[in-house]
């Protein structure tokens, strides 16, 4: 029996480490499909991790308990075990490193023919969406959110700022969030890849009204998409 | 008995400053508990009106300011203004009145902060790094968030006085024998922090004076549309925030490491490695605050995250030192032990989730979401809250003179060990399907429902084994059973004085030839010298 709750409680601590995979939402977005790859190695890293130090906690506490009054082997330390005990997490650090890198560099890049683009203000408690080149105004209310159209399978420059408080542009979705502030104008890209009615909000602490500040994002068909330009944002 | 009182608030005994640094932090930490008691009655089910988004901004506000600067930061210093002459063999610290004040600096920045409460507007509502232009006057027109700029640099000001007095106190005041690399390792873990608190806490004071001015006399420094910069309090801030994370684990982690040695019946494994780590961490640790701000877009993420993942080999080290110390050791698992291996436990979670928010392209969705709430709390409250229950459990004796219980203190372990990981884990979940931190309220999603109540059930459990915790303080203290000077078979020298110690600490010391004095002169036949 006593041995049994150190088993509980490392089967716990995989359990928790191991919802790195479980429910994060299949990207919606190019972008979004490289995030995905970089929280799929991070969480099995992290689960061969936890797997291997929990149990290296754990194993001691089954395989050495007190059973008389006695004193172990007094060793100190082992310099040998603790320069492999350092390099091996260095090496595996560079390695995450590397992968972080390579995904950051795609998810950040900006094409530089961008098919629409459009101005995005943040404002307490709402959005503005501004479709550059169109007279298309989009703005919301807390109780009434407003709603981007986006076209798929092309690529959209957002350009983002804020005209009070921090503000942060998060579409879960598309697996991005990026910060509205005010005096700092922030470009990035989206290519949405499937068609669908997708959450988005502020997730920047902004106010009272903060939780209230969402919005929609609705993404079409490039034709439907033509029409919608061409209604005049109807 | 009027005596006694007037005794403790004047005193300049490290014992006495140290104590009443606890207890005081503890007193916040069940004032913080109670407000996430309601944060989590809020949002046990979509849409409660349980509280107003004006009063959940004041609640979740004071919640993080004061587990973070009224709780955990001053219950390390406490503890360290306890323990740190009496482990390195001195009779007080080098500056006991400055000392005493740091304690009132600190006493009264907590009633400062929590005053706002009853000023027009209430209390500060910017969350506990109160972003600018948020926290502006033209936003935050109460003077809740003056009282809150006023209290925390109150706060800082008392802990870099404290640093120094630590740091003279370390390198100064040892007792013959007890050179460097012979002391604690909790002395030593206090170096570093102390270090840290001199670089980062003036930070803080800077940032909030600076916010001060921008809110009274039109000072501009936050304000983008009179060409000030909002990045500006972000990076000034961070530069402290980031340490400041240190600050609230090192101490935690020199705890760990001597309640596991001394319940596995063997020396630190790696003692050096054990104290380059320490400072590694803190180096580095300087060097990573702006992967608070990988979404700004205004800072160069791949430095950042570089540098942040770069603190996990340090971290990582002392986990292989840990189980070093255990490896073919004599466990026993005591209630200090099992708070030890529930701190290791929860605080791997927090690493390994720390690791993955510090590559950026995770951060873009975990950034703000209830995943980065889990993370924390995994370091801060799986963390150095089970620490500092370790550590209340191994030193009460020494502080008290009495006991407490075995058998209550199993409960309240895994009350809180089960009740913690119900509450943090599933919050994970929440975070990546979306959910944002610091809303007051959330539509009914498929899911979101039930596993925020689940959250909330398992903050109830903790709850209880807060109880279970005060009802075996008071059980203890109305007991005239005396603790042992040496209840545990302890290693370093504040186990060789009476428990509680008597003014000025020592009577007699024993020969100092090890990091474990009271050991060697108890185990003669185990000892080894370190003469070097």
């Amino acid at each position: 029996m006593r041995s049994v709750r150190p088993l509980l409680a490392s089967c716990l601590v995989l359990c928790t480490a191991g919802c790195g995979i479980y429910a994060l939402p299949a990207g919606a977005t190019t972008q979004a499909q490289v995030l995905h790859q970089d929280w799929t190695v991070f969480t099995l890293v992290g689960l061969l991790v936890a797997a291997i130090v929990s149990g290296l906690i754990v194993f001691p506490l089954l395989a050495w308990r007190r059973r008389r009054d006695d004193y172990p082997p007094q060793f100190r330390q082992n310099t040998k075990l603790e320069l492999i005990y350092t390099i091996i997490p260095l090496l595996m650090v560079v390695g995450l490193f590397a992968v972080t890198y390579r995904d950051e560099v795609i998810v950040e890049h900006l094409s530089a023919r961008p098919a629409n683009t459009v101005d995005v203000l943040a404002f307490q408690w709402s959005w503005r969406f501004h479709y550059a080149g169109t007279a298309i105004n989009i703005v919301g209310t807390p109780n009434a959110p407003p709603q981007l159209v986006l076209p798929v399978d092309e690529t959209t420059r957002i350009n983002l700022t804020s005209s009070d408080v921090n503000h942060e542009f998060w579409v879960p979705a598309f697996l991005f969030k990026r910060d509205a502030i005010a005096g700092v104008k922030n470009s990035f890209d989206l290519r949405p890849i499937r068609v669908g009615l997708y959450r988005g909000r502020c997730a920047e602490f902004c106010g009272f009204d903060h939780a209230l500040m969402t919005f929609t994002v609705r993404v079409v068909s490039q034709a439907a998409y033509g029409r919608w330009l061409h209604a005049g944002g109807k | 008995m009027k005596h006694g009182i007037i005794e403790w608030l004047t005193s300049t005994d490290h014992k006495h400053v140290g104590t009443l640094y606890m207890c005081t932090s503890i007193f916040y930490f069940f004032v913080a508990g109670l407000l996430a008691l309601v944060i989590r009655a809020q949002l046990s089910q979509p849409e409660m009106t349980l509280v107003g988004p004006h009063q959940y901004a004041q609640i979740f506000t004071l919640h993080g300011t004061a587990m973070i600067f009224l709780f955990v930061v001053p219950f390390a210093l406490g503890l360290a203004n306890f323990l740190i002459p009496l482990q390195i063999g001195a009779p007080d610290m080098a500056f006991p009145r400055l000392n005493a004040f740091t304690y009132w600096l600190f006493f009264f920045a907590g009633l400062t902060i929590f005053s706002g409460v009853f000023v027009n507007g209430g209390a500060a509502a910017t969350g506990w790094y109160a972003y600018a232009p948020l926290s502006e006057i033209s936003v935050s027109t109460g003077g809740g968030q003056d009282l809150w700029i006023i209290g925390l640099v109150m706060s800082s000001i008392s802990g870099i006085l404290t640093a120094v007095n630590f740091i003279t106190t370390i390198f100064l005041y040892r007792a013959p024998g007890m050179t460097m690399w012979r002391l604690p390792i909790f002395t030593w873990e206090m170096v570093a922090t102390s270090l840290l608190i001199l670089m980062a806490f003036p930070s803080l004071a800077a940032v909030l004076a600076m916010l001060f001015i921008d809110r009274h006399f039109g000072g501009q420094f936050f304000d983008a549309t009179a060409g000030g910069n909002p990045v500006l309090y972000q990076h000034l801030f961070w530069f402290f925030g980031h340490p400041e994370v240190y600050i609230m684990i090192l101490p935690f982690f020199g705890v760990i490491s001597e309640i596991i040695p001394v319940f596995s019946r063997k020396p630190i494994f790696g003692y050096t490695g054990l104290v380059l780590s320490a400072f590694a961490i803190a180096g580095l640790s300087m060097g990573v605050w702006a992967h608070h701000m990988f979404t700004t877009g205004v800072v160069n993420n791949a430095f950042f995250a570089a540098v942040s993942f770069l603190i996990a080999v340090p971290t990582g080290v002392k986990f292989f030192n840990w189980v070093g110390t255990m490896w073919r050791g004599s466990i026993v698992l005591t209630t200090p032990m099992l708070f030890a291996i529930g701190f290791m436990l929860n605080f791997l979670i927090g690493g390994i989730s720390g690791v993955m928010v510090a590559s950026p392209p995770i951060d873009f969705q975990a950034k703000d979401s209830y995943f980065l709430v889990s993370h924390f709390h995994y370091v801060l409250g799986g963390g150095s809250l089970f620490a500092i229950f370790g550590a209340i459990y191994f030193w009460f004796p020494k502080v008290f003179g009495r006991m407490l219980s075995e058998r209550l203190g199993k409960w309240c372990f895994w009350l809180l060990f089960i009740g913690f990981n119900t509450t943090f884990f599933v919050m994970q979940f929440l975070g990546v399907m979306g959910m944002p931190r610091r809303i007051y309220t959330y539509p009914a999603l498929p899911g979101w429902g039930n596993l925020n109540l689940i959250a909330s059930i398992g903050s109830l459990i903790m709850a209880l084994g807060v109880l279970v915790f005060v009802w075996d303080v008071v059980t203890a203290s109305l007991s005239h059973k005396h603790a042992a000077d040496d209840p545990w078979g302890g290693y370093s020298l504040e186990w060789w004085t009476t428990s509680p110690p008597p003014e000025y600490n020592f009577t007699s010391l024993p020969p100092i030839r090890s990091e474990r004095p009271v050991f060697d002169a108890k185990h003669p036949e185990l000892a080894r010298s370190n003469v070097s």
